[in-house]
This record gives structure tokens, sequence and C-alpha cells, in this order.
């Protein structure tokens, strides 16, 4: 019992511009092919702290103007629109913020780089 | 042509089999079962589709990847509810012989699962939904899926009050497995801002239904199945329930800390959720004992016990290796930090959901939608042929999810590489995937034909 109030201490609130990027997020049902901490999808990337990797221009561009996804050759990468795009990225930076206790394990390595 | 054939299968019925009191609620189970095995149906046909789009580059499909996904784990968890829902009804009366409080209570809350149910299929198909995992459907359904557990728990805590002094471990278990699935459900209704409360709480489903509520469901049915059957005496099936059931519950409970590890929580639940996890496992222990104690009974079973038997052990085995080994394995930290949202945890996910709920739920729908007729030899061979392919087809579809997942585990997670490229190298393995799922699927289909037969030959006779 105690265990379950100490963890309900969460890093609240939620920036304004990140929960409006977790609803783009889930009506577009990302969870489906990607994981945030580990779970959902099994078909792309983990995206927990894809923000340390790339900037966020590259990511709303990528969102906006999706590539074709190999190996498929017309299959392209669902698109969003510039705003929903924004802060969805938004969101990604403040999931990266959220303490995973190491996980995933080669996440130190990746930063370094 | 159909009057015919209803005339032909009445000719079959078992009368000595048929003399058993029947009771309104038994009747009113059969529509929850026969739903739920339709369901299941549909889920493999959906499902085939999704493994094939997986390994086949631009595969047109009517409805996209994610929306397919979505409809195959809201099935995946909606069917063994709606199952569940009859099977309790109909091994309540079965144990305490009596009529459930309100059958039209019953039936209405038929019509509300149902209608939800479907509710929550085709809004995804529209593709329309709340994008969490498992949970894919909007909440304003869920709270509609709530309703019909309220209308279930009320009419059977009502139930055992009417007799106080009759209740019996089988049904006290059933009911308070079919409260937790209410409660446990109630908080996904609300929408969280916090990714992380958004994540724990949907775990009170994933996790807690499967691992706690439907064990007290199954260790129930599967207790009053034998009870009833007369394959084992009730003091040697009763001493245990109880003890059985407090264990699933606290173990259940604090176990789901082995969801908790890595969403922005403290550490506490990597030391909690390992070592609670732990006692999960011992219920299942006495599970496998229970049934084995019903097994070595001598008693003449006919073919319809038999198949029943058949579904059930299936169910214990995925309990004990896929479900109980393979999940403490994952258990260990040092191990999941590897293994966790790889190709593993899909494995272990099939083993254990169908693997162990959903064989338990099937055994439970065949048995109550057979009642009162006898499978003839070829029915009876047709439905082991249905639980060989059905036990194959997960094997192989789960070998194949595993030996993936290690070898995604290995390069993506151990070595680092990216992403994509391991993606690349496990195409052979999805392939084998789907092979293992057109089996599945096979089984399915052959498992539900039989079953509807079954259900057509003693439909007239209600
Ligand atoms: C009938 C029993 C069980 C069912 C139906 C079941 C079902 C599931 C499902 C559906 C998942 C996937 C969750 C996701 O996608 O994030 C899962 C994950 C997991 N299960 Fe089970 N499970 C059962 C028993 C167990 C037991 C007994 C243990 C351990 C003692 C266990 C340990 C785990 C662990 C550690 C994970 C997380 C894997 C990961 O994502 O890293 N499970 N289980
Ligand atoms: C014909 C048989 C089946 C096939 C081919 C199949 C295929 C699939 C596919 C393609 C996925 C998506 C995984 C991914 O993202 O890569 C999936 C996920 C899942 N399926 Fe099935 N499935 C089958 C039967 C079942 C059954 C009968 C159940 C349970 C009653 C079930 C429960 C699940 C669960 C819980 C997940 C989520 C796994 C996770 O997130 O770890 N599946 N399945
Ligand atoms: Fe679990």
């Amino acid at each position: 019992m105690a265990i379950t109030l100490i963890s309900s201490r969460l890093p609240s609130p939620v920036p304004e511009q990140a929960e409006a990027g977790k609803s783009v997020w889930q009506r577009n049902n990302c969870v489906s092919c990607h994981t945030l901490f580990g779970h959902g999808g099994y078909e792309a990337d983990d995206l927990t702290h894809i923000t340390a990797q790339e900037t966020s221009e590259y990511l709303v561009n990528y969102l906006v103007q999706p590539p074709v996804m190999r190996p498929n050759k017309y299959t392209r990468h669902p698109a969003l629109n510039e705003a929903d795009a924004e802060n969805l990225v938004n969101y990604l930076e403040f999931v990266h913020t959220i303490p995973t206790l190491g996980w995933p394990p080669q996440q130190e390595e990746v930063e370094e780089n | 042509m159909k009057l015919f054939k209803r005339f032909f299968f009445r000719g079959k019925i078992d009368k000595s089999s048929a003399r058993k009191k029947q009771f309104i609620a038994q009747k009113i189970s059969r529509r929850y079962c026969f739903s739920a095995v339709s369901l299941f149906a549909l889920q493999s046909v959906v499902a085939s589709l999704g493994a094939l789009e997986l390994v086949i580059p631009d595969l047109p499909s009517p409805i996209p990847f994610e929306y397919g996904r979505a409809i195959h784990l809201a099935l995946a968890v909606l069917w063994p509810l709606i199952g569940t829902m009859g099977m309790v009804y109909f091994f309540t009366t079965a144990e305490l012989n009596r009529e459930i409080y309100s059958p039209r209570l019953a039936r209405w809350q038929y019509w509300v699962v149902m209608f939800f149910s479907l509710g929550i299929f085709s809004t995804l198909a529209l593709r329309i939904g709340n994008g969490r995992e498992y949970l894919e459907g909007i909440p304003i359904l869920y709270v509609g899926i709530c309703i019909s557990l309220i209308l279930a728990s009320y009419n059977l805590v009502r139930t055992l009050m009417t007799d106080k002094r009759n209740i019996t471990p089988a049904a006290a278990t059933m009911t308070v497995g079919v409260i937790f699935l209410m409660l446990l459900l109630l908080p996904n209704t609300i929408t969280f801002s916090n990714p992380i409360t958004d994540e724990a709480t949907k775990f009170w489903v994933v996790h807690l239904w499967e691992e706690m509520a439907f064990e007290l469901t199954s260790a129930g049915f599967i207790a009053t199945y034998f009870i009833v059957s007369g394959l084992a005496p009730r003091t040697e099936v009763e001493k245990w329930l109880y003890l059985e059931a407090v264990l699933a519950v606290v173990g259940g409970l604090y176990g789901t800390g082995h969801h908790y590890y890595w969403i922005g929580f403290p550490a506490v639940w990597l030391v909690l959720g390992s070592l609670v996890s732990l006692v999960e496992v011992i219920p299942v222990g006495m599970l496998v004992r229970m049934t084995y104690k019903g097994l070595k009974s001598t008693k003449i079973r006919s073919n319809r016990e038999k198949l029943t038997l058949w579904l059930l052990l299936s169910s214990v085995f995925h309990h004990i290796t896929g479900a109980s080994l393979l999940g403490l394995f994952l258990t260990v930290p040092w191990i999941n930090l590897y293994t966790h949202g790889t190709y593993i945890t899909s494995g272990h996910a099939h083993l254990a959901l169908f693997g162990s709920l959903g064989f338990a739920v099937l055994a439970g729908c065949y048995y109550i939608l057979s009642q009162g007729s006898e499978p003839t030899l070829k029915g009876y061979k047709g439905g082991v042929l249905a639980v060989i392919l059905l036990n194959s087809g997960l094997i192989i579809m789960s070998s194949a999810l595993l030996v993936a997942g290690f070898m995604e585990t290995y390069f993506w997670r151990v070595l680092g590489m990216d992403f994509m490229q391991v993606r690349f190298i496990l195409n052979p393995y999805l392939s084998i995937r789907a092979l293992g799922g057109a089996i599945f699927t096979l089984g399915d289909l052959l498992l539900s034909w039989r079953i509807f037969k079954a259900w057509q030959a003693t439909r007239s006779y209600r």
C-alpha cells in the first residue's frame, strides 16, 4: 500500500504541448508498431529516447514528409500535419526526461557517440 | 433441409446425460459461450492476415496494420471475458444446485457486453480508437463493458446471499474473480495525461485480469467441473481452493511489479516485482495437483468429458511452461533488461494468454455447449485433431517468436545493432510464425465447427 502511494509521486504536471502530443500518439495508434518504455508493437524502433538520437527538426520533417518504409516499395510511414508532428515530438521530448533505471541497456553508448 | 437436419441431429442426443436438472442460467450461459467461440474463430483469421502483412511487403489490406493489431488485441481481451461470463453462470448454478438471483439481469448483461464489444471492434475497423495497447477502443465503450461486469457482480453476489449457509468455495472464488474484473477495468475508463499513470493502470487489465481475476474464475470452473462430473471428491478439491485463491490474489497483486521495471517507477518495483512473482507460481502448482487428482480417478469417461479434458490438459501444460516457467525467467530483472520489448515478450504473451487462459475458456465453452449430447466418434476424433492442430500451431508460432526474440535480444540489445537491420534478419522466423498461425487457424476453425455442431445438436432440446 505504502509503495503504491510512493509510486504515485510522478513527474507532474505534464507540459501542455506534450499532453497534446500524447493524444496525437494515441489517435494515430503509433503504439501498434513502436514501443514506449518497451511496451507496444515490435515492427519499429523503441521511441522512449529517440529525441536523444535525432534532432527535433529531423523528426518533424520525417513525420510531415514520411519516406517509404523498407522493404516495401510503395508503402510510406503514416503522415502527420505540421502542428500534430510538432506536438508529438514535444511529447517524445517529455518522455525522454522520464528516468527508466538504465533501460534500454545500450542507451549510454548511443548517447556518447 | 434445415428442418431435416435438425431432426437428424435430435436423434443423436444421449438421453441419459440429459437427465440432470436444468437451470435458466445454464441456458443463458450458452449464448455467452457461443459468442466467445465465434469471436475466437474471427480472431485467428484476423491474426493470420496480420502475420502475413508483416512478411509480405506492400500487401494491400482494407484495414491498416495499426488497427488490425488493435482489433486482434481487443479480441484477445474480450472473447475470454465473454466466455468466462457464461462459464461463471453455468458453473455457479451447477455448484450451488440452484438458480441464479436474476436470469433476466443475465440476459441484459449479455446484450450490454456484446453491444459494447462489437462497438469496440467496429470503431477500430473504422480507424477510431484511443491508442493504448490492449485497450485500443475509445474509453466510453469500456464503460459499457464495466456496466456489464457490475451487473454480473451484483447478480452473483445476490445469488450467493440468498442462501448464506450454502456458499461453496468454488462459487465464492468465481464471484470474487468477477468482482475483481470489474474493479480493475474501472480506472481504465479514465483518461490520464501522464504516460506513467497510463502505463501503470493499463497493467491492471493486462496483468491483473489475466494473472489474478481469470486465475480465480478458472480455478473455480475447474474445481466445479471435477466435482460435478464426479472426477474428484468434493472434499479433496475444496481443501486447497481457498489457499490457492489467496495465494493467487497476493502473488497477482504485487506481481504486477514485473511490468513496472522500466516505466519511470522507483526501483523498489524491481525487487518487489521479482520476489512476489515467485509467489504467483505456487497456485499454478496447486492447480496442477488438483487436475492430476481428477485424472487419476478411474471413472469411465464419456467422449464429451474426454474432449473437455484434452482442452483442459492443454491449458495446464501451457500454464506450467509458457506462462509460469518462461514468465519467471523473464521476471529476473537482469534478464528482463535485455529481453524487454522484444519478440520474446510476444512469444510469452501467446503461450500464456491463449495457451493457458484461452484453452481453459474453450474447455468450459465446449463443455457447456455440448451438454445433453454425446459427440459421435467422428466428431470426437475431429475435436481431438483440432486440439492437436491448435497446440502444434501455437508451439510452432511461439517457438519462432522466441527464437526471433533471442536473436533480437542479442543483436539489438546486447551488441547494439541498428533496429531495422536486425528486423530484416528476423524475417525468416516471422514467416515460420505465419505458417504456425495458419496451422493454428485451421485447428481453430475445426474446433469452432465441432462446437457449432454440438450447439446445433443441443439447441432444439432446450
Ligand atoms: C496465465 C498466466 C499469464 C498470462 C495470461 C500472461 C500474459 C502476459 C502478457 C499478455 C504479457 C505481455 C505484456 C506486454 O505486451 O507488455 C506478459 C508479459 C510478462 N509476463 Fe506474463 N502472463 C502470465 C503468467 C506470467 C507469470 C506466472 C509470470 C512470472 C512469474 C509472468 C511474467 C511476465 C513478465 C516478466 C512479462 C514482461 C515481459 C516484458 O515485456 O519484458 N507472466 N504476460
Ligand atoms: C492464428 C493465430 C495468431 C496469429 C498468427 C497471431 C499473430 C499476432 C501478431 C502478428 C501480433 C502482433 C505482434 C507484433 O506487433 O509484431 C500479435 C500480437 C498479440 N497476440 Fe496474436 N496471433 C494469433 C493468435 C492469438 C491468440 C489466440 C491470442 C490470445 C487469445 C493472441 C494474443 C496476442 C497478444 C496478447 C498480442 C500482443 C503481444 C505483445 O504485445 O507482447 N494471439 N499476434
Ligand atoms: Fe504479468
